[in-house]
Parts: C-alpha cells; structure tokens; sequence
C-alpha cells in the first residue's frame, strides 16, 4: 500500500481507479466460479425439490422435501453413505500417515534422498484411470500380486471381486498415486520448520521420538491440515476406478455416493433423486472438513 | 555405531519403499513390449521375467495406433495445452488483483475464491453437465476446457510468490506512469516464472487426469480423451491386454516426463502452498 493520505480527492479517484483494476483482473475467476460452483450447486437444489417421470415431456413439478424424504428412506442409499465414510475414513488418515512418515525419512540426509524422493513421487503423475488400469490387472488371481503370495506360500485373494476386499483394493489403487503426491507437499513443510527448534531439543537432550511430537508434528499443523483437507475432497468424489472397474459392486460395496449420484442421474435418468443425493454428498464433505478444520486448526491464531 | 546401524536400517527402508512405489511401472511398461499372454504366464509362477519382457514386441503399440489412439491423445494434448495457458492467465490476474491491488473486501474476495474451488469439480459436474447440454456445448472443445481453468491451488501458490515481490518495484512503475496492466505484465508475470511452471503443471495434471467430466459432455468417439480411451478399450477387451496396457504407459510416460523434467519448480511452487497466509 502506498504511504500517500488516504483522504483528498486525488487518493479517492486513486482507490477508485483500484477497485476497477481489481474487478477488471478477477473477472474471469468470479464468472468461473459462478458458472462452475455456484450455478450447478443451485441447479442442482432446484433438482432436488422437483420430481417428474423419466423421459415424460411434462415439465417436473414442485415437490418440496418429498425427494429427499424418498432418498433418505432407501436402503441403498444408506449404504452408499456408508461405504463412502468407511472408505474416507480409512484412506484419508492412512495416505497421510504414510506420506508424513516417508516425508520424515526422506528429510533426514540419508544418501540419495533425492532419488528415492523422486521414485515415490513418480506414480502421483500417473492419471487416476492409468492406475486403476495398472491394479485392475496386477491384483487379478492371475497377476504379479498374487504371483506374489503364492510364493509366499499364501492362497490366491480375490482383491476387487470380493465385496471383502474391494474396499481394501481401492485403497491401494487410490494411495500409490495419492501418497507421493502428498509427501511432497510435507517435505516442503518439514523443510520449513526452522534447524533452531531441533538443535533446542537436542540440547534439551529429547530424544527422536520426543522431538517429533513436540516439535515436528505441531510445527507442521498447518501443511498436515491443507493435505488432510485436499485429500478429503478428492476421495470423496472418488469416481473412475468405480465405473472403470467394479460398477459399484460386488455386492454394491463399492458403490460410492459419487457413482451412484452418477448412477442415479445418467444411468437411471433420474436427476431429481440424483441432484439430492449430491446435495447430501457435498454436506457430508463440508462436515468432514469442518471436523478436520476443528481437530488440526485450533490454537493456530497466534499466526 | 547404534546410530550407525540406525541409518542403514532407515537407508534401506527409503530404498525398499520406493522400490515397492516404483514396481507397478516398470511392470506396466515391460508388458506393453509383450504379448498379454506372456505377461500372465510371467506371474504366475511369479518371476523376475514380469518386469522385462522375455520376447519384445511393438505389437500393443501398433494396435493401439490402429485403434486410434493417437486421436486421442491429441485430445488430451489439446485439451491440456490451452487449459494450462488460458488457465495460467486466469489465476495470474486473479492472483495479482488479490496479491498486489489495494481494495477494500480483497482478504473476503480471497477467502471465496479459495474457499469455492476447495469444492471439488466433479462432486458438480454431474448437474453442470445437464446445463451445458442445454446450452448446447455437448462435444465441444470449450466445454472439455472450461472446468480446468479455475484452479484454485494454481491462485493460491500465484498469490503467495506475488506477495514476495518486493511492492517497490509496483511503486517505482506507477511513478513512472505504468498502469496495473503493464505492472502485472511486464513486472510480476517474468519475476515469478517458476511458479508460473508449478501453477501451470498443477493445471496441465489436473486436465491430464480427467475422467468423469469428458465422459459427461462428449458422446462422439473422436472427442474421447486419453483416458475415455483406454477405459473403452479396457472394457471392450476381456483377455487382450496388450493394447490397453501400451495405451496407458503413453497415458503415463508424458506427465512423469513433464513432471521429472520440472520436478524442482514443482517442488519450489508447493514449498509455498504450505506455509503460511
């Protein structure tokens, strides 16, 4: 800001001349977001309270909470609802702590840091439908996994035809391209943290563990929580290994609430239920953000 | 000599681990040079012949250009290259009203603009695929681009390098008579080129991934994008792998050679995403 008055006609025509400039340079951000975030989320509350019969030509009429009132009364829906938490809650503290652990080894000067760094980094470039092709043919009964476990003298596994173990099997498709990506992002806030809190508790004589929990951990809230957060999201709207792979199935265990808003809308022609399944979609997300703003945020104001 | 015994064991973990990271590429890449057949008997029994191919073949490459997946991947490029330089100069202006204008509401307009692209995209493209089909935008090139421009990590790590600009330089310009155009373009944009290139990779990976949203707003073959392709193909064939497994390692090789190429702008980029407001 410039050290100019702020009162008098010349700073106002100068602050005026500012706003302008500053509408002028948004501008294709706000409309992006009007017409990619705020306009679809309304279409699709509109959706959501309307009801008509699939391919009738009449328009929908006006029902109110009545779609919901049916969705919420629908066991699959419950068990989309459930699947997709089970899985969220799996995966996203799992890829985490893994990607915290590997980012904690990987900043302690072992030799060729870099490359190892690099190596694990690699499959986070490989597109979501290129690893579920990868995992969708290795963890077949005939594929290197099982090649594996049999020369471990342990029985061929079923991995995503078994509604036990499809869950478990997307973990692993999602985290091998997951937990690079977000280790990066905490090597960069490990490097951070300054040497003089360490080179204190060495001092102190704390030893490695103790050092991690009061210092690492603490003075890395701040990364933890964006890659929490961002990890989050992006599971949940987990969709290409479902329709590439297992259409929801087996069993509809892995009928995420993504591919069955997708299910419902496209598939069944039926955007009312489809539009408020999303609706629930998208409040389940806010709330699991706002626990993890709540659990990792707090005590942070001193900024 | 603990603490030495210490590192190699942690020496060896790092190595195991991205040992453990980087095998599914190498068994990707070995058989899409074999044949699908070699590549099952090459698992079970499971040997070291799974990660280099017994008898090298261009046959899955071959059959994959006849398919047509040239075409697709062209997409993709296309679809990728103007999203990364429309969508750079989006995030660039936005990132600069938010870093370098002084107005009023500017901590507010920030706030929404991260807190709005913090929405993932796909959780509405469902309903916003119904709108452009009413618009009649269904295979277009303009509907497969739209959503990757507004990025939101791509305004946040713009904002945070503008930020460190020194703001005399914006001064010592606007003495001189330049107005916030010219500031931006011919200050800021070159003294902050590398996270031009991690904004921009974010952008182009970002496109290169897309899967739910070109499925939605294309229904002619020729419009599929790389991965719509190999999902088709995947579908299509239940025992022939070669073709599909040859498509997905050039659907992989191009981002790991962009990102291997650029690794430390992206790394630099992040470094800043993290830290603090």
């Amino acid at each position: 800001m410039s050290t100019m008055s702020s009162t008098g006609p010349r700073a106002r025509t100068r602050r005026h001349r500012n706003a302008l400039a500053a509408v002028a340079f948004l501008a294709p951000t706000l409309a992006l977001i009007i017409v990619l975030r705020i306009m679809p989320t309304a279409t699709a509350a509109g959706d959501a309270m309307r009801s008509g019969l699939p391919g009738s030509l009449a328009p929908p009429e006006f029902v109110g909470l009545e779609v919901f009132g049916r969705l919420f009364q629908s066991e699959s829906f419950w068990q989309s609802v459930r699947q997709t938490l089970v899985f969220n809650l799996l995966v996203n503290p799992l890829q985490i702590l893994i990607a915290l652990l590997l980012a904690v080894l990987l900043t302690r000067n072992l030799p060729a840091s870099g490359l190892w760094r690099t190596l694990i980094f690699l499959p986070s470039a490989v597109p979501l439908a290129g690893s579920t092709i990868i995992w969708g043919i290795g963890l077949r009964p005939e594929g290197p996994v099982n090649g594996l476990l049999d020369l471990a003298g342990m029985t061929t596994q079923p991995c995503f035809t078994s509604p036990d173990q499809v869950i478990a099997s997307m973990i692993i498709l999602a985290s091998w391209i997951g937990v690079g990506y977000w280790m990066v992002f905490l090597i960069a806030g490990l490097k951070d943290i300054s040497p003089v809190y360490y080179e204190a508790a060495c001092i102190d004589g704390a030893g490695p563990l103790r050092t991690f929990f009061s210092i690492t951990l603490p003075m890395l809230r701040r990364p933890l929580l964006f890659v929490l957060v961002a990890d989050t999201v992006a599971n949940f709207v987990l969709f290409a290994p479902v329709h590439i792979l297992t259409g929801g199935g087996p069993e509809k265990q892995s009928n995420f609430l993504m591919y069955d808003i997708y299910n419902r809308g496209y598939q069944l022609s039926d955007p009312y239920t489809s539009s408020a399944e999303l609706l629930v979609l998208l409040a389940l997300m806010i709330v699991i953000v706002i626990v993890q703003f709540r659990l990792l945020g707090s005590s942070d104001a001193g900024e | 000599m603990g603490r030495k015994l210490g590192r190699g064991v942690l020496a060896g973990l790092a190595i195991v681990v991205s040992l453990l990271f980087l095998l599914p590429l190498l068994w990707l890449f070995a058989s899409a040079f074999r044949s699908s057949t070699e590549t099952f008997a090459s698992s079970s029994p499971l040997s070291w012949h799974a990660l280099w191919p017994r008898d090298f073949t261009m046959d899955n490459m071959s059959s994959a250009i006849d398919a047509g997946f040239l075409t697709a991947l062209r997409n993709s490029v296309v679809v990728a290259g103007i999203t990364v330089v429309a969508g750079l100069l989006v995030s660039a202006s936005a990132a600069f009203a938010l870093a370098v204008i002084p107005f009023r509401g500017r901590t507010a307009t920030f706030s929404i603009v991260v807190l709005s692209f913090l929405v993932p995209f796909e959780a509405i493209a469902i309903p916003l695929s119904r709108s452009f089909g009413e618009w009649g935008l269904t295979n277009t090139l303009l509907a497969l681009v739209l959503p990757g421009l507004g990025n939101g990590l791509a305004v946040f790590i713009l904002r945070q390098f503008f930020l460190g600009v020194p703001s005399s330089l914006a001064e010592a310009a606007h003495l001189d008579g330049a107005g916030w155009f010219r500031i931006f373009w011919s200050i800021y944009l070159p003294l902050t080129k590398p996270a031009m290139i991690g904004a921009g990779l974010i952008l182009f990976l970002f496109q290169w991934q897309a899967y739910l949203w070109p499925i939605l707003v294309t229904s002619r073959s020729e419009l599929d994008v790389a991965p719509v392709a190999i999902a088709k193909a995947f579908g299509a064939f239940t025992t022939d792998y070669g073709r599909v497994f040859a498509e997905t390692a050039i659907l992989a090789i191009i981002p790991a050679l962009v990102l291997l190429a650029l690794q430390r702008y992206f790394v630099t980029s992040i470094a800043t995403a993290g830290s603090k407001e």
